[in-house]
């Protein structure tokens, strides 16, 4: 069978770019795709809070968990932080615990400052691109994970969402009934 | 045979499905429109008009953001020695409110914008090419999310020209000068 050289190398060529951009993609960072962590259990971390102390997520186990990561110049991260306010207080008591992770680079004290003008009621941590690259890489503020009591992670949302949506999804995490989308 | 697998590997690299955690980590939301060659005199000031493009549909925080802990768009440039970067002007913002805060107002760049930079090569400057060298810094968003501070390379060149030199005192025309 006669084939074309030309047609020969520009295959060779193709698989060899995929290749390229498949290598980068494995060993970029170690960063999950977040898709993949979709009931998969949630990656722990251990960060310092606002308020001094070391929270890891394990801390919340028994909980379920909406994990927002933010950042004091994300103008869409604000518009969520007064309904996580509001469903913190509403669902707090049937087991819910937001908990939000700052992506910054301004100071612990400028990000306390903030949070407590956005009269946030649950914990602040500081942020860092590790813990970001256990959850894909956060590439978009803000970005949410809901993690079920059990620890695993049954929804993710990439900026912002309606609150409708977000009290779905923590009526999901919190196993009182399943979302329907 | 052959044909299909080409047809099947440009398609799977092109496939917006084949690359979804590279949406935002790597990609750039302004471009630089190349810079002409711009001519200055040694000692003498001359400005260079840089021209940036926001990607469609997002939006950049212009020079002066309404919040201060919003990123504001700044331009940082190295010059060679014995050239000295001057002002640099940016344009105003625009004041646009967005759906996510339909009652606030951002001052913000979208579309394209120019920024312009003055330098001024010293007078014992060597008259040829020079490459400036430096960063734009800025924060993107669109509707509904923001992306992580970026840093745009951003390069252009000025050909230095002889010019007049420095300017020699006249005494005969200084409101100082006595005889």
């Amino acid at each position: 069978m006669k084939r074309d050289p030309i047609i020969l190398i520009v295959v060779a060529m193709v698989i060899s770019i995929m290749l390229v951009f498949g290598i980068r993609r494995v060993h970029h960072a170690g960063v999950v795709p977040p898709g993949k962590l979709q009931g998969k259990a949630a990656p722990d971390f251990s960060l310092p809070s606002t308020t001094g102390q070391t929270m890891k997520l394990s801390d919340f186990q028994g909980k379920a968990v909406l994990l927002n990561f933010w950042a004091t110049w994300c103008e869409p991260c604000k518009v969520e932080m007064p309904w996580f306010v509001d469903l913190q207080k509403k669902y707090g008591p049937q087991g819910l615990q937001v908990v939000g992770v700052a992506m910054d680079d301004a100071s612990p004290k400028d990000i306390a400052a903030f949070a407590q003008k956005m009269g946030v009621n649950y914990p602040i941590l500081i942020g860092k691109e590790e813990v970001g690259a256990q959850y894909g890489g956060i590439d978009y503020l803000p970005s949410t994970f809901y993690i079920s009591r059990d620890g695993k992670i049954i929804e993710h949302a990439f900026g912002l969402v309606s609150r409708s949506e977000i009290e779905a999804n923590i009526e999901k995490a919190l196993g009182q009934q399943v979302a329907t989308k | 045979m052959t044909n299909r697998i080409l047809c099947a590997g440009i398609l799977l690299l092109m496939s917006p499905a084949a690359q979804p955690q590279d949406l935002g980590r790597g990609r750039a939301w302004v471009s630089m429109v190349p810079a002409a060659l711009t001519n200055i005199d040694r000692g003498q000031p001359g400005t260079v008009n840089l021209q940036f493009r926001v990607a469609r549909g997002f939006h950049i925080n212009s020079n002066q953001p309404k919040q201060d802990y919003l990123k504001k768009t700044e331009l940082k440039l190295d010059a060679p020695t014995d050239i000295v970067i001057g002002r640099i002007t940016y344009p105003p913002g625009q004041d646009r409110s967005f759906p996510f805060a339909p009652k606030d107002k951002l001052s913000v760049y979208s579309g394209d914008f120019e920024v312009g930079v003055t330098v001024r090569p010293l007078h014992g400057v060597l008259p040829t090419k020079y490459a400036i060298h430096g960063v734009l810094k800025y924060q993107a968003c669109d509707n509904a999310a923001c992306y992580p501070p970026k840093q745009l390379p951003v390069t252009f060149e000025v050909k230095v020209l002889k010019g007049q030199g420095p300017r020699k005192k006249n005494p005969a025309q200084s409101p100082h000068a006595h005889s």
